[in-house]
């Protein structure tokens, strides 16, 4: 009984350091954008709040039995029973419980509510049998997909894709994206400021991963990268372009130049960040970066470039460009320099 | 091919590396010996550009390792202490990823690609995602990388732990056979019976000094015999309740 109440703990610590991840909202620039929205008028902020909700309890719902290594689990010496008990017991450790079970017996009534939570354990367990299945199975990997462009940096490109793929500001970015082209559809005589807005907040969504470049490579692969022989620029040039690729398929269909201005202006105050201070980050998870100074002057420049290429004239995108440029041969030299 | 003069590293007060002299000429194997925290991983990472000296000046393939990074860097195959591997790449796509860095081409860089993880016995888990890789797999990697541009020196931090004997074997066959053809190696390793059949020239650093610098024929004794001679051996304490009928 000991040994279980002591896995048992030592779940519920993994899923409290899980937890944490809500911290990482307080370095993400788009949250600090909706907290400010919603300093105004927050039944606006509502939607983004949701939007930030269903993505951080995706990961939080899953079975917290994945984090003990298999090899570990089947070296402790546990008695049948007592495996059939962590199984049942373990999904009382996901958050998500803790949220829905309360809810679940205030609205639904007792009988109910233990029905649902009888179904919710058999579907653990059936669950928990696939994967044992499954194991023997090579696992899916999707990003497999991403190609590797030609040339010199298409090998990292490629790596840098895969990773900006592999956090959550991506996928806000792109549920604000989808939303607003279902929402054009459905209503065409969108108000075309509409889309300069929404173009800004998906570069926004995004601007937190350009201040962390270099975070999901940390603490080893930042060593490749000082062994290859690459000057900083190249580097730095590697990660962008994932980043312009990903930000330009969102930005095309709502208003294109004031979003890739506003990304040009996130990577070039980026740069700094990522070169100085490199954070790490963790797959799956908001991009946590440095909220003051970087992020803070990110949102700000970012939104008065996009809105002045928006309204005023397009050449303020020919100094957006300049500016990333001027970024990325210092911020090369001072990596370079180590 | 590799020279180094009073290189010396501190942190804070802490002296990593304390005025360490040495050539290695072309062609020549030189073993790193040392017990851990010695010494030996900092000193191949300032040779190998990853940690500025703070003192002192090296010289990998007649280039300087702070003026000329980048011509060191084309020179030498490095097989780091932490391996510097991406987790979000398969074996075969660092190999990819890597020659055309180089510059060779994409036709030449799967050739050696195919010829390497042959003679490293990693086809089969070539497009494993290196997250999912054994440490031995992953050991043999970042050997491959090292490898795969055909550098005129060697820095191998150590390259046989976590390595099958097999495998261990035919690494070392392999180093013998270019070393012949004038690539110059420093490797570093705790494993004192391959460097013995291997190294023809033996350092040994301690506290951050060399202790010993000798070719390895003219050992007074064995490597073993020599080695546990410099290399003070911490005192065990021992621990009664290992063995005992408690559980």
């Amino acid at each position: 009984m000991a040994g279980l109440l002591a896995i048992l703990a030592a779940l519920a610590r993994a899923v409290w350091r899980d937890l944490r991840t809500f911290s990482t909202l307080t370095g993400n620039n788009f949250f600090l954008v909706v907290a400010l929205i919603m300093i105004g008028q927050w039944q606006s902020g509502l939607f983004f709040i949701a939007l930030f909700g269903i993505l951080l309890l995706v990961p939080l719902a899953g079975d917290p039995m994945r984090k003990i290594p298999p090899d570990r689990l089947t070296l402790w010496p546990l008695t049948r029973g007592q495996r059939i008990a962590l199984r049942l017991s373990s999904p009382a450790l996901t958050p998500l419980v803790w949220l829905a079970v309360p809810f679940l017996f205030r609205a639904a009534g007792i009988p109910v509510a233990l029905g649902l939570i009888g179904s919710a354990l058999a579907i653990q367990v059936l669950l928990a049998t696939w994967r044992h299945i499954m194991t023997r199975r090579p696992p899916m990997r999707p990003f497999r997909l991403v190609p590797a462009p030609p040339g010199k940096l298409g090998g990292l490109i490629q790596k840098n894709g895969r990773q900006l793929l592999s956090v959550l500001d991506t996928y806000v970015a792109l549920l604000l994206c989808v939303a607003a082209i279902a929402f054009r559809i459905a209503s065409p005589k969108l108000d075309p400021e509409a889309g300069v807005i929404l173009s800004l907040l998906a570069a926004l969504a995004l601007s937190t991963q350009a201040q962390c470049m270099f975070g999901l490579d940390l603490p080893w692969g930042i060593v490749r990268y000082r062994l290859l022989p690459l000057r900083g620029r190249e580097i730095l040039f590697a990660q962008d372009v994932p980043f312009f690729v990903v930000l330009l398929i969102l930005v095309l269909p709502l208003a294109p130049l004031p979003g890739l201005a506003a990304g040009l202006v996130a990577l070039g105050l980026g740069h700094h960040a990522s070169v100085l201070q490199p954070m790490q980050q963790h797959r799956w998870r908001f991009t946590g970066g440095a909220l003051f100074p970087f992020g803070f002057f990110q949102v700000i420049l970012m939104m008065a470039t996009g809105v002045a290429v928006a309204r005023q004239s397009a050449w303020y995108l020919a100094a957006a460009v300049a500016f990333y440029l001027g970024s990325l041969w210092y911020c090369g030299r001072r990596w370079d320099a180590g | 091919m590799i020279s180094c003069r009073y290189l010396t590293r501190r942190f804070g007060d802490f002296v990593a590396v304390d005025n360490v002299s040495f050539d290695v000429p072309s062609g020549g194997i030189c073993a790193l010996l040392g017990p851990n925290g010695a010494g030996k991983s900092t000193l191949m990472k300032m040779l190998t550009g990853l940690l500025a000296p703070t003192s002192g000046d090296a010289f990998v393939a007649e280039h300087d390792v702070r003026k000329e990074p980048l011509a060191v860097k084309h020179a030498a195959g490095i097989l780091p202490e932490s391996l510097g591997l991406f987790d979000a790449l398969t074996i075969d796509e660092h190999l990819r990823l890597s020659g055309p860095i180089y510059g060779l081409s994409a036709a030449e860089t799967r050739h050696r690609a195919d010829q390497l993880l042959h003679a490293l016995s990693l086809e089969e888990g070539r497009d494993t995602f290196l997250d999912q890789c054994s440490q031995g797999m992953r050991k043999k990697t970042a050997l491959a990388l090292a490898l795969l541009h055909n550098p005129r020196v060697l820095f191998l931090d150590e390259p046989f732990e976590g390595v099958d004997p097999v495998t261990a074997d035919t690494i070392r066959n392999l180093l013998v056979a270019i070393a012949a053809r004038g690539v110059t190696i420093l490797l570093s390793s705790h494993i004192l019976s391959i460097v013995n059949r291997l190294a023809d020239r033996i350092l040994v650093i301690r506290g951050g000094r060399i202790v010993m610098d000798s070719p390895a024929s003219e050992l007074p004794q064995s490597l073993e015999e020599v080695y546990f001679g410099l290399v003070e051996a911490s005192t065990v304490d021992d621990l009664p309740w290992l063995g005992s009928s408690q559980s």
